[in-house]
């Protein structure tokens, strides 16, 4: 246990840590504060920061019945989980094919799938929609998913992870009988826990956040994520700046709480993944 | 013996392959195609249900290069990156150093800070729109000041930045923090002991063994740079006039907006060329010595 004294460079950095922190954060704490004004405050002038009352909800009520925003959440939550799994699940079982066997074309089919890394999503949207209409999907939780399945830096980081496992490992699970499956999940991702849990917790970030495709593949309302819907709430009211801020700490809300959550976990493992990635 | 090694090895040719097919299965139909359609769209003359009439060779990137509004989301583009990209790194090292040791409090500003990368694009955009607003807005009012942010074309690029390296923040402060706390405690003591100041361990001893995370993060933050697009969509519309039109705002706009494929698949394959570019020449200066 280090004792810490204080001194007064030391009090004026702390300050300087408090003033910094503030000011990082403070975009989160102004949609916070304004999300309690009513319309009235918001049209004063000059505007302040702090709403009268903390108590005034109506902006929230407004959110949930101006829009389907349960529905938006429902969707958000369920695609997301929907790309998470799928994509580390084809990337486990491709990092433990190179991992663990001997094929031919390894090489080549490994650099194919680290090729997908150097197209960026976003260019190929166009055309993945085409591809998604004729398949009829569009408007439906596999098209707002199914674009984002190839994991490649998944599979990269979890055959570097795979691969510092001691073989012995397996030889011991294969003398018990076990086979490439059981092995794969009752031992090997039991052990590099740390890992996959933080690529986990990116792909659950990066698709609850998605914004582009799902505008575009979706056109009911029904059919929205929390992202796309927050953004509308300005199109159908563009003055109520209280409810689009309502809106807005509601969405913000789920992800900053399950990232505080599993916080430890992935800042431990991300320094890991970027020295070896 | 032999026979059963053999049939062996086949089998695990076989599953091998199994294993392999799903994701190969995406990264071909939802990746490589497309990718493969649009290079093919950009050289072709395709109508606007997206069915190709015939080979046009570079007469496309021809007329794109001539256009104004092109030339317009590229200038947008490049100032977006060549200002977000250092103005990132820059904050995230200094937050991550400010905040790296174990001093009292340090766990909970790590928290709050690192948590603003949960923060999705549209609620970032959403709030900043609010915050820049010239007559109800705070920020102006607290400065004091009268700029018009997102209406004047001078300065609306400058606060579609502002979010884009806002959200940057984040993700970079993480890492950093990290990475300054694995720095090897030995090596900084012994360097203080031969009477190194806190600024030469800093720039002589820290930054070079942090640089690993340095180049990953210039990296991704260029590809998201290049990509920036969103907050453009909601905040600004690309305007006023043009002031914030991106490359990625203005394919969407061309190709599913207008319908013209063709125009659409030009801008994609341009903008792929730049993020390749400006990785590998990121990748190359990082090679040589000092700090990129």
């Amino acid at each position: 246990m280090k004792k810490h004294s204080f001194s007064l460079p030391d009090a004026a950095l702390l300050l300087l840590r408090i003033f910094l922190c503030l000011l990082v954060v403070f975009p989160c704490v102004y949609a916070f504060l304004g999300s309690f004004k009513t319309a009235d405050e918001f049209s004063r002038l000059p505007p302040r920061l702090f709403p009268d009352s903390f108590l005034n909800l109506s902006n929230y009520e407004a959110v949930f019945t101006l829009a389907p925003m349960g529905r938006y959440f429902f969707n958000s939550a369920g695609t997301t989980l929907l790309v998470c799994i799928v994509k580390l699940l084809s990337a486990m079982l491709a990092a433990y094919a190179f991992t663990y066997f001997d094929f031919r074309f390894k090489k080549t089919l490994f650099v194919f799938l680290l090729g997908t890394m150097m197209i960026p999503a976003d260019t190929v949207i166009v055309t993945n929609y085409q591809t998604v209409s004729r398949l009829a999907l569009t408007d439906t939780w596999l098209g707002i998913a199914i674009v984002s399945f190839a994991g490649a830096s998944q599979m990269f980081m979890l055959t570097q992870a795979f691969s510092q496992a001691p073989l012995a490992l397996r030889q011991a699970a294969f003398l018990d009988g076990c086979s490439d499956l059981r092995f794969l999940f009752s031992v090997l991702l039991p052990y590099c826990r740390p890992v996959w849990v933080t690529l986990f917790m990116q792909a659950f970030v990066a698709q609850w956040n998605a914004y582009l495709w799902p505008l575009l593949v979706t056109n009911s309302d029904r059919m929205r994520t929390v992202q796309v819907g927050i953004s509308m709430l300005t199109s159908t009211e563009d003055t109520n700046y209280q409810v689009i801020l309502a809106g807005t700490v509601a969405a913000i809300l789920p992800p900053v709480l399950l990232f505080i959550l599993v916080r430890r976990l992935i800042s431990h493992s991300l320094t890991e993944g970027a020295v070896s990635g | 013996m032999l026979m059963s090694l053999k049939r062996h090895k086949k089998r695990e040719q076989a599953r091998a392959y199994l294993y392999l097919f799903p994701i190969l299965l995406f990264s071909v139909v939802f990746v490589y195609y497309p990718f493969l359609k649009t290079a093919l769209f950009s050289v072709s003359t395709v109508n606007f249900m997206g069915e190709i009439t015939g080979f046009s060779g570079l007469d496309n990137y021809r007329y794109l290069f001539s256009r104004r509004e092109f030339s317009a989301a590229l200038g947008n583009t490049l100032r977006l990156t060549a200002i977000n990209v250092p103005l990132t790194l820059l904050i995230a090292l200094c937050l991550g150093k400010l905040f790296s040791n174990s001093r009292p409090g340090n766990g909970l500003f790590q928290t709050l800070i690192a948590s603003t990368m949960a923060v999705s694009m549209s609620a970032a955009s959403m709030t900043f729109r609010v915050l820049l607003n010239p007559t109800i807005g705070w920020l102006n009012a607290f400065l004091g000041i009268g700029v018009r942010w997102y209406e004047d074309r001078n300065t609306a690029l400058y606060g579609i930045l502002m979010v884009t390296v806002w959200m940057g923040i984040g993700f970079g402060f993480l890492l950093f923090q990290a990475a300054f706390r694995n720095v090897d405690r030995s090596v900084v003591d012994s360097a203080r002991l031969d009477g190194a100041g806190g600024m030469r361990i800093l720039l002589l001893i820290e930054l070079p063994l942090i640089r690993p995370t340095i180049l990953y993060s210039v990296c991704t933050n260029t590809i998201l740079a290049l990509m920036t697009s969103g907050p453009v969509m909601i905040i600004t519309k690309g305007g006023p006039s043009r002031a914030t039109t991106t490359l990625i705002y203005l394919m969407y706009t061309t190709g599913y907006g207008s319908g013209n494929y063709a125009m659409a698949a030009c801008i994609a394959i341009v903008s792929f060329f730049l993020t390749l570019l400006f990785t590998l020449v990121s990748l190359q200066s990082n090679k040589g010595e000092g700090i990129g």
